[in-house]
């Protein structure tokens, strides 16, 4: 479960202490939600379910909602890209495109059904056959699947959801800073305007981690694990992991 | 031109700058205005030379062009297509790329340490890699001159390298950066904190002092942190050089007598519209960085040079180096809040040399990084692709998180490159880079090492748990300077071995690039290569073709 580690945080009722820019682009990207004009309606039921998958927003009143899949399409739309494109990979636009297609694909081959209607439980088989590099479906013998997932999904969907303001309140993330600054630098303090974190609520998400620690993991570790790869726990606390990029 | 540009809070830089006509012939043309550039144009503008940057960006207003804020920053890098490729294939734009006035130093983190003597005798010392054709000693003066007009703050006594102060007492750390000391010191690791940064902990000139927002990485809309957008650009226009934006040079042309006679570019002009303009010039500097230099080149054929400017030693492009920047986070029980200070706070270089105990030479320095909540997300997904409730959970302990950064030598090596792409072009109809990198075994043996070391000192601070994800930062090495025109592409000076008024400044003339982050290496060659040019003109040594190697065999 995910529980409110800050309760109270409202970091856009700080919009007050932002210099002039910078509040009107948090503003717009929170009060202007462009229209779909790039998916059709089939693409964007995918990449709704999508977005909900991979950043789940479960009882978040609609008014305070992170909308992820319009601001997609507005970068595909706009042929918007990061100055690079690996050389496996199709431009952008084209790359979400054949994504979502290559995971309806993958949702019938496993569940006989798209990816928009399976339950959240064979959505998350579907995502995790793509993370592994392994989902059947004839589009992802031209898409590479772990290179869509890591360098597409999950960068660009994660990029639009922690820039909203209340993805900065569910992370205690202090937001914007010019002119005013910051002050309370030792110890990790808060500014006495920024909100002050559940303990209680950490405690608990804590304790939920330790035991999932300790509890055999169910998936393999990737054999080409990329960037990311397991290595063994080091032995003087049984919570303490270490997990490093060395092959 | 009237300019009419904030370049922080309280400094309005208001003055004329003189504009030339592409057809009235200049001194020097200068592409690009980032570390290398900027102060080329400086120092040649104050020298008396009349001076033209062509800069492919434009000019950051720091009121209107930049936020506090991470996703819309997007204007500040370089977005213009490159194809990437390798067993390794970087990434680049926003990871290493600068576009605009101040290039690459708008979006640095400012870490601003010197190379250390070691890395100028690789070959002799390691046999690996090349040396270089210039000393420590060779630069040292311009390594100072440097430190005093970016500025840089640090500790009085650098202890690494050759041991060296600062002009500017140490900055001010954040929480994050006293886990990297506190961990370093647990272990007995030496570590300084508070710079080598080019923040300076003071005011300079109008320049305000830092306001501990942590913003660094976005573009410094305080004007504290030093680009060459508030140190060296506005003296270089006070003595007369003009900054000509949005005009990305795609040709440098050369006369009957192989000498450049003007640079050619495609200037975007403020309704849209495209024009190819021609500046007419008595000598070129090229300072585009490690992908767009060597592709100018590449592009600049003529019967001369059929396969690119400046390449009869066929290395134009080839040695590209990216530096190894490996991120290693700890989560912590105690809060951290890393957004919190600029991220370049504390380093420690103890294990930048050759160690005999090492199964790979050369060697990494540990650096504090402090990423931004996307760039955060991005770190924790990149465990594996991580997503749902694992990652959101993740992120919730973002005040919870200190990082370092291994930053790493790797090795130059001619199968690392940058190219022209066969087919795709650009939006000017210009063949894109295309960049290849991979990964070969000292390479990988030293980030492996840094990454442990990395993930001991987070533990020993007191992290409950770390985790690690490949990174790789700045990028140089595809014009090598060297000795002889038969392994390299320019000359001490900085010159091309094969055409006599035509100079490269800025990191792809890097033959290895150390543990440091390259900013004021490149800033101090430059100013260093305009001294000589200062010396050479009256000489007119400019004028004098150097001996390539087909006049040598002939």
């Amino acid at each position: 479960m995910i529980r409110d580690r800050f309760p109270g945080s409202d970091i856009l009722a700080q919009r007050g202490h932002w210099d002039d820019a910078t509040r009107r682009v948090v503003l717009d990207r929170v009060h202007n939600i462009p229209p779909f004009r790039f998916f059709d309606e089939d693409e964007q039921r995918t990449l709704e379910a999508l977005c909900e998958r991979v950043l789940p927003q479960p009882g978040r009143p609609a008014a305070r909602r992170v909308r992820i899949a319009p601001w997609i399409d507005e970068r595909c739309s706009n042929e918007a890209h990061e100055g690079f494109r690996f050389d496996d990979m199709p431009p952008g636009p084209e790359a979400w495109r054949l994504g979502l297609r290559g995971l309806d694909e993958t949702a019938r081959a496993l569940h006989g059904a798209p990816f928009a209607v399976l339950s959240d439980g064979h959505q998350g088989e579907v995502l995790d056959s793509v993370r592994r590099g392994e989902p059947p479906g004839e589009t992802w013998r031209t898409l590479p699947p772990r290179r869509w997932w890591m360098q597409v999904a999950l960068r660009e969907i994660t990029g639009v959801y922690y820039a909203h303001p209340t993805a900065w309140d569910e992370i205690g993330f202090g937001g914007p800073a010019y002119p005013r600054g910051y002050a309370s630098l030792n110890r990790g303090a808060p500014e006495p305007w920024e909100a002050r974190e559940d303990l209680g609520a950490r405690a608990a998400d804590e304790a939920e981690r330790r035991a999932a620690a300790t509890a055999p993991r169910t998936a393999e570790p990737d054999a080409e694990a990329g960037p990311a790869a397991t290595s063994a726990a080091t032995s003087d606390a049984p919570a303490r992991r270490s997990i490093g990029a060395a092959e | 031109m009237k300019l009419h540009v904030h370049l922080s809070s309280d400094w309005l830089l208001e003055t004329e700058m003189r504009e030339y006509r592409p057809s009235e012939p200049v001194d020097f043309v200068v592409v690009g205005s980032g570390a290398g550039g900027g102060v080329m144009a400086q120092r040649l503008a104050s020298f008396g030379f009349s001076v033209v940057v062509l800069e492919a960006g434009p000019w950051h207003d720091s009121e209107t062009d930049m936020v506090s804020d991470e996703a819309g920053s997007a204007r500040l890098y370089w977005d213009d297509l490159r194809i990437t490729g390798g067993s390794e294939p970087l990434e680049l734009g926003a990871n290493n790329s600068g576009k605009g006035v101040g290039g690459s130093t708008i979006h640095y983190a400012a870490f601003c340490p010197r190379l250390h003597p070691s890395d100028f005798r690789v070959r002799s010392l390691d046999g690996v890699a090349v040396d270089w054709p210039i000393s420590y000693d060779d630069l040292a003066p311009y390594y100072e001159a440097m430190e005093r007009e970016y500025p840089v703050s640090g500790p009085h006594r650098y202890p690494w390298g050759r041991p060296h102060g600062y002009p500017y007492a140490p900055l001010q750390a954040g929480t994050a950066g006293q886990m990297l000391v506190k961990g370093c010191t647990a272990l007995g690791i030496p570590v300084v904190a508070g710079g080598p940064v080019a923040i300076p902990a003071g005011r300079v000139g109008r320049r305000p002092h830092c306001i501990m927002r942590g913003f660094c990485l976005l573009g410094c809309k305080v004007g504290a942190k030093s680009s060459t957008l508030v140190s060296h650009i506005p003296d270089a226009i006070e003595h007369g050089a003009e900054i000509r934006t949005s005009s990305m040079a795609f040709d440098v042309v050369l006369d009957d007598a192989g000498r450049v006679r003007a640079v050619r570019y495609h200037r975007t002009l403020d309704d849209g519209r495209v024009v190819e303009e021609e500046q007419v010039c008595r000598a070129a500097v090229i300072a585009g960085y490690a992908i767009e230099t060597p592709r100018l080149l590449l592009n600049s054929r003529s019967p001369r040079f059929p396969d690119g400017l400046a390449d009869s030693s066929g290395l134009v492009g080839a040695n590209l180096m990216a530096q190894a920047g490996p991120v290693v986070w700890g989560r912590f029980d105690e809060p951290i809040r890393q957004y919190k200070a600029p991220p370049a706070c504390a380093i420690s270089e103890e294990f930048y040399e050759t160690d005999a105990r090492n199964d790979f030479v050369r060697g990494y320095a540990l650096q504090t990084v402090a990423p931004l909540p996307i760039a955060m997300a991005h770190l924790i997904a990149d465990q594996d692709g991580l997503f749902g409730e694992e990652l959101v959970r993740a992120m919730q302990d973002y005040d919870h998180y200190a990082a370092i950064g291994v930053l790493g030598e790797i090795l130059p090596d001619p199968r690392n490159f940058v190219s022209l792409h066969p087919t795709e072009r650009d939006r000017f109809g210009q063949p894109v880079p295309y960049v290849h990198f991979n990964l070969f075994e000292n390479d990988r043996r030293m980030m492996a090492a840094g990454i442990a070391r990395a993930t001991a000192v987070l533990e020993a601070a007191g992290a409950i748990e770390t985790r690690a994800v490949r990174r790789y930062a700045h990028l140089v090495g595809t014009c090598r300077m060297g000795a002889s025109p038969d392994d390299s592409v320019v000359d001490r000076w900085c010159r091309s071995w094969d055409v006599p008024n035509l100079f490269i400044t800025d990191g792809s003339i890097l033959p290895t690039q150390g543990s440091a982050n390259p900013a004021l290496t490149i800033s101090a060659l430059a100013a260093r290569t305009a001294d000589w040019i200062r010396r050479a003109v009256p000489a007119g040594a400019l004028d004098i073709r150097p001996a390539s190697r087909r006049t040598v065999a002939a």
